[in-house]
């Protein structure tokens, strides 16, 4: 199958890319959304004082 | 703190050692640093990054 | 003369730092004037695959913010390095690995069980979990890998510049963009911030450094005239770089280190402990032990920001 791929998505905060596949006529078949990102503040903040994780989690999103 | 910090980073705090000694106490010095050696001899090679990537 | 042609990128990032440019507000406009925005996801519209045909060194500066954690971003920065003049790392994650460098605690397989198993609010039964290639009935699905140590930029690709700050303050952003219009910039290598701490900047009350106890933060109410440090509250000034406006000490919050080691300093941490302890007054073992107690954190707080940039750059790995 045709596949067009859109990377990375943009105007968005974040990582993303789209996977279309085309069948013989030229109409979706299906589409994928993918995120190519992992940081891990679900693992990290493990071990932190408490008072410290509101300083840490805002820097999940900037925006 | 140095040993606490250092656990943290999963270093043994055997591999770390503070002592006091003066210039005169030559036999002293000796003595430390042997045992140290022994100790860490013992304690094998610290691999930082036991074949992960990009360490 | 021929507009310059910038571009922005964003690595293991929270956007804060692309944010950080437009909080410049109407001075985006001077910019627009100087400059051509020839890469910038969280604003326009360009792919990867516009970079890959740019000619090589085509854009004349990359401001690349975000910390070095997966195959893709390592591919983006060095595709950036091929097709820019000048590289800057831009902000605390691409200066020192900021935030998400505290992943260096954990290895891959750590992040990857909590996030995607173990964490509370999952519905994921049959446990799975992402993989680099994936099989659907339509084709193959490629995710990048994601490495058990998070990077800075200058250990993936050579960099000019370094702005630290989680985020730049706009100030400073804008001091790096005056540079850029006037062609002023420092030798490659700098750092775009002070030479100096963050104690030399800070307006607080200094008198004499002797602590006998440690605090967090919130067990007291402290003294907004008075140095936090002085009053027992760790404060990663003496070991910082200056250069951000004392902004979290104008708000009574403790520096927690966020632009990184001070000038000739390699270790961050390594400079805090050495700080602490050259203050703490203790009167024997005992004491020592409760100055020890009561810094809950030291690997976590003492390198918050800069732990990829540190010497041991991580946690010993265990693979399982």
């Amino acid at each position: 199958m045709r596949k067009v791929t859109i990377d990375p998505i943009t105007r968005l905060e974040g990582h993303g890319k789209i996977e279309i596949f085309l069948n013989d006529d030229g109409d979706v078949a299906n589409a994928y959304l993918q995120i190519p990102e992992l940081r891990g503040f679900e693992k990290f903040c493990e071990g932190r004082p408490v008072e410290e994780v509101p300083r840490i989690v805002p820097r999940i999103c900037g925006v | 703190m140095l040993t606490k910090m250092l656990a943290q980073l999963g270093i043994e705090e055997e591999r770390v050692r503070l002592d006091w000694v003066s210039a005169s106490e030559g036999e002293r010095f000796a003595s430390i640093v042997n045992e140290m050696t022994e100790q860490i001899r013992e304690l094998g090679p610290f691999n930082r990054n036991n074949g992960g990537d990009h360490g | 003369m021929a507009k310059l042609k910038l571009g922005l990128y964003w690595a293991a990032s929270c956007g804060g730092c692309d944010v950080a440019v437009l909080d410049v507000n109407e001075k985006i406009l001077d910019v627009a004037e100087m400059a051509d925005i020839v890469f910038w996801p969280i604003a326009l519209d360009f792919k990867y695959h516009h970079v890959e045909a740019m000619p090589d060194k085509d854009i004349d500066i990359c401001l690349f913010n975000g910390a070095v954690r997966s195959s893709e971003q390592e591919s983006i920065a060095k595709l950036l390095r091929a097709k820019s003049k000048t590289m800057v790392a831009f902000g605390s994650c691409a200066c020192f690995g900021g935030i998400p460098a505290l992943a260096n605690f954990a290895t891959r397989a750590d992040i990857m069980e909590r996030a995607y198993i173990e964490a509370p609010s999952n519905d994921n039964p049959d446990k799975v979990l992402p993989q680099i290639k994936t099989q659907v009935a339509e084709g193959e699905l490629e995710l990048p890998e994601l490495y058990d140590t998070v990077l800075t930029l200058a250990q993936v690709v050579d960099v000019e510049y370094f702005v630290p700050g989680c985020p730049p303050p706009v100030p400073l952003i804008l001091k790096v963009v005056e540079a850029i219009a006037t062609n002023n910039l420092p030798p490659p290598g700098a750092v775009i911030a002070s030479d100096k701490t963050l104690c030399d900047e800070c307006d607080r009350k200094k008198e004499e450094k002797k602590i006998s106890k440690i605090y967090r933060p919130h067990e007291i109410d402290p003294d907004p005239e008075r140095c936090l440090l002085e009053q027992g509250i760790l404060c990663m000034g003496p070991a910082t770089r200056g250069g951000c406006g004392a902004l979290c000490i104008n708000v009574n919050m403790p520096c927690r280190g966020c632009f990184g080691p001070p000038a000739g300093v390699i270790d961050q941490g390594a400079k805090m402990v050495s700080a602490v302890a050259s203050i703490y007054q203790a009167n024997g073992e005992e004491d020592i032990a409760q100055m020890v107690r009561d810094i809950v954190d030291p690997a976590g707080t003492f390198y918050r920001f800069g732990l990829s940039d540190s010497m041991l750059k991580r946690k010993r790995l265990q693979r399982r």
